[in-house]
């Protein structure tokens, strides 16, 4: 238990919250949540029962109303008809401009359950990106890291990247003290295939920063490559990466990845998929072979399977630790400790994460609930495109960046429940034809994003995998909390986190929510 | 003795939880004279809790001026332990109803001084007056708190080594790592149960059935010691069809059969009292105890 939840106790401003609270395991159990409205912190409230001799003055009774963590949506780009990715960058008073945008959007996503007034770090898509999945990246803005992490500090600035620590300085209210945190980049996301890509990750690690694979056409070895160097999250899943090959599963084969295999050095000979094959099966695979020269594999290619598939070589059985109950079960709790007998495995394999974008547009229904059988565990973290994990001051650099590589394309503005269908303006003088979650480029049918809101997307994850919604929650609280190694203080209930709270009915519909300690929106108002 | 069978545990609770309710409600305490509630953990009063919470909930029942005193903790196990008592209380009832913290009372195993620990809790015991209702469960082999066979029968709140039955049973709560469990808890005596002036004991389940045989249809024995309830004036068990397994058939119909005249002795009583006419002190005899 964190000391402070005891320390900042005072139980004239503690609350009672009593209902069903949606806890870590997914598990939904009645039973109160303390929290101090003043220090806008959970208590420990065994603790303030039986060492400090209180309760809480004021109990609101919820009934069979659900507790919840404040929703996490960590891939945004903007809402309510503001674009984080501009910035005002000649205009004098783009930093006031700027950072009163981000409030606006803080202040009114809450009624999705998005309690990220709190701005947890900028998650930069790009411009480390593959030119074949860039989607909707402008392509001249893509870059190859050729001095690995240098160019990640060239690009991004380096006190951007600096070392983290947990949620920056010792704020007692987030507000305050995210205003006060330095600006960094909390994720990246990047296509490890592209070179120096992999290296950078490694020292990405070190610091803390969360590098999440996307928009990439990696192989089945250098997506495991990027896992073993601490890629701990796959940018919306399914999207803007190979298809499931089963020969080269690709980047969605990582959620199909073994621990005991993944665990062990790969086979040199299979880290490049270059057929071996001295036979060629006409202009298909030269095709493709030209297309990707770099990175040949047919699971390349959406659109044509060349009739040559990749070569994998056997894995050396040598190096297998023997499998055993216990290796198993550790392995599903994802704490992997090898047996004695087992040689020493060479680097932690984590699954990754994974961020699926649940609109039932941009993955199928059938698509997500494959996602979540493929896994022993339940690690996903459900994104709706768009989250707040932005922040709320940066360099300028980092604006430079964001109006340099990451310009003017994503369809984020428009994320907002009260628009309504038909044309809108975007930007460079173009439109988009939204229609009910799905958003199109005027006169093609370019998907330019989603403006589903991450609440849509629980009530959709429980309907399309048959999930509780207490599973769900875990989704978009604990899971993308844990992945940015923010669980003490975000997406949980437990002492000493921050009191965002989402209060929602049986059937995933909010009621209401509260930001440190205080209630900011709610049906009833 | 009386001895009251329900359909299932359910039931069990729901019959208990209101008795507990009607005896405080009853005893009308105030801040000076407060009721001082004996309480057990385990699964089996998890049911009557529930039925407490909720008629506290409901605004039928408080415990504004209830003390209560709980029978055991485990000794070295940290208070916010998932598998201390005080957790276990905590969750299952005192988060969910008004009585303020200072009028709970649990032996605290992380003392330094146990044995001082234990000698102050009985004090306190006797400061509070002496407690009104004992609610106790009983373990597979008819243990009532931590006094496992063998136990003296004239025991006072004291240091208890658990017996390897238990500790190998309780460490499916501590990740089946027999070594985390603890060996040792604190325990009020057979003796401090029966100090209280009336003794209620919830007994459900099948496997609790050769126990209670012993405990009902046998003599007295420290190698069960519920069995001593048979010499309190005031007890009562509750249990479900599953816990009589193996009894008689004919203590099943007895106790069956004069369930109905308890009850109307009871009902009358109250009435008599509402009047003015009753037994001053509220306690209710009759030739079944």
């Amino acid at each position: 238990m964190n000391p402070r939840a005891l320390r900042l106790a005072l139980p004239a401003n503690h609350v009672v919250l009593a209902g069903l609270l949606a806890l870590e395991d997914g598990s939904l159990v009645r039973r109160d949540l303390w929290f101090d409205k003043e220090k806008g912190l959970i208590v420990d409230a065994q603790k303030t029962f039986y060492e400090l001799g209180q309760r809480p003055s004021t109990t609101i009774d919820l009934s069979d109303d659900i507790v919840s963590p404040g929703f996490l949506d960590i891939q945004i780009n903007g809402a309510y008809g503001f674009d984080f990715s501009i910035f005002p960058q000649d205009d004098a008073n783009a930093g006031k401009e700027y950072d009163s945008g981000l409030r606006m959007v803080a202040s009114r996503i809450v009624e999705t359950g998005v309690t990220s007034a709190t701005l947890l770090g900028w998650h930069a898509e790009g411009p480390f990106l593959h030119h074949a999945k860039r989607g909707a990246h402008m392509p001249g803005y893509l870059l190859d890291a050729p001095d690995g992490f240098e160019t990640f500090e060239t690009i991004y600035g380096a006190s951007a990247l600096k070392h983290q620590t947990e949620l920056g300085n010792k704020g007692v209210n987030g507000v305050a003290h995210a205003r006060r945190s330095p600006p960094f980049v909390r994720m990246i996301t990047v296509a490890p295939e592209i070179a120096g890509v992999i290296p950078a990750i490694e020292e990405l690690f070190k610091r803390g920063v969360v590098c999440s694979i996307g928009h990439s056409i990696a192989s089945s070895d250098t997506s495991l490559k990027a896992v073993q160097s601490g890629a701990r999250l796959i940018t919306h899943l399914f999207n803007a990466m190979p298809q499931l090959h089963h020969r080269d599963p690709s980047i969605i084969g990582l959620l199909g990845a073994s621990p005991i295999l993944a665990n062990q050095k790969t086979n040199p000979d299979n880290n490049n998929n270059k057929p071996k094959s001295q036979f060629t099966y006409g202009d298909n695979t030269k095709k493709a072979q030209e297309t990707n020269s770099e990175f040949a594999s047919e699971a390349f290619s959406d659109v044509t399977t060349p009739p040559q598939t990749p070569i994998i070589h056997p894995v050396t059985r040598g190096a297998v630790p023997p499998f055993n109950r216990t290796l198993s079960n550790a392995s599903i709790k994802g704490k992997f400790t090898p047996s004695v007998a087992a040689p020493p495995p060479i680097k932690l394999f984590k699954k990754p994460y994974y961020g699926i974008i649940v609109d039932g547009c941009h993955s199928h229904a059938h698509s997500v609930r494959v996602s979540t059988s493929l896994l022993l565990i339940s690690i996903f973290a459900v994104e709706a495109l768009g989250d707040l994990v932005g922040i709320y001051r940066t360099s300028s650099r980092m604006y430079s960046y964001y109006r340099r590589f990451n310009p003017t394309f994503s369809a984020m503005p428009m994320l907002d429940p009260h628009l309504e269908d038909g044309l809108h303006d975007w930007r460079d003088n173009r439109r988009l034809i939204k229609e009910g979650v799905k958003l199109y480029i005027e006169g093609t049918d370019t998907l330019a994003g989603s403006v589903v809101t991450l609440d849509i997307c629980v009530r959709n994850f429980v309907q399309f995998t048959g999930c509780t919604l207490g599973e769900a929650l875990k989704c978009v609280t604990y899971n993308p909390a844990a992945c940015l190694g923010i669980e003490n203080r975000k997406g949980t209930l437990r002492a000493g986190a921050d009191a965002d709270l989402v209060i929602l009915d049986s059937d995933g519909y909010i009621k209401g929510t509260w930001v440190g300690g205080e209630e900011v929106w709610s049906t009833a108002k | 003795m009386r001895f009251i069978i329900r359909d299932d545990p359910a039931a069990v609770g729901e019959y208990v939880g209101n008795y507990i309710a009607r005896r405080i409600n009853e005893f009308k305490p105030t801040a000076e004279r407060k009721f001082v509630l004996g309480l057990p953990t385990g699964s089996s009063p998890i049911p009557t809790y529930k039925v407490l919470i909720r008629l506290v909930k409901e605004g039928k029942l408080s415990f504004k001026d209830v003390v209560t005193f709980n029978m055991d903790e485990y000794v070295g196990l940290p208070i916010d332990h998932k598998e201390s008592y005080h957790t276990f209380m905590f969750e299952q009832l005192f988060s969910h109803i008004d009585i303020p913290p200072s009028q709970v009372n649990i032996l605290d195993g992380t003392k330094k001084d146990l044995i001082a620990e234990c000698e102050e809790y009985e004090q306190k015991i006797k400061d509070a007056g002496g407690i009104e209702l004992f609610l106790a469960g009983i373990g597979e082999d008819g243990h009532v708190a931590f006094n496992e066979p063998g136990s003296s029968l004239a025991s006072r709140t004291r240091i208890k080594t658990l017996a390897y039955d238990t500790i190998l049973a309780n460490s499916r709560f501590f990740d089946n790592d027999l070594s985390s469990v603890p060996r040792m808890a604190l325990t009020v005596g057979v003796a401090t149960v029966l100090e209280a002036r009336e003794v209620v004991v919830v007994v459900t389940g099948q496997r609790k059935s050769l126990a209670l045989r012993r405990a009902i249809e046998e003599g007295v024995n420290h190698l069960t010691t519920l069995s001593a309830l048979q010499l309190h004036q005031h007890s009562l068990i509750v249990a479900d069809e599953d816990a009589t397994a193996e009894l008689r058939v004919k203590t099943v119909k007895y106790f069956k059969s004069i369930e109905r005249v308890q009850d109307e002795v009871e009902a009358s009583h109250r009435e008599l009292r509402a009047n003015g006419n009753g037994s001053p002190n509220g306690k209710i005899t009759s030739s079944m105890e």
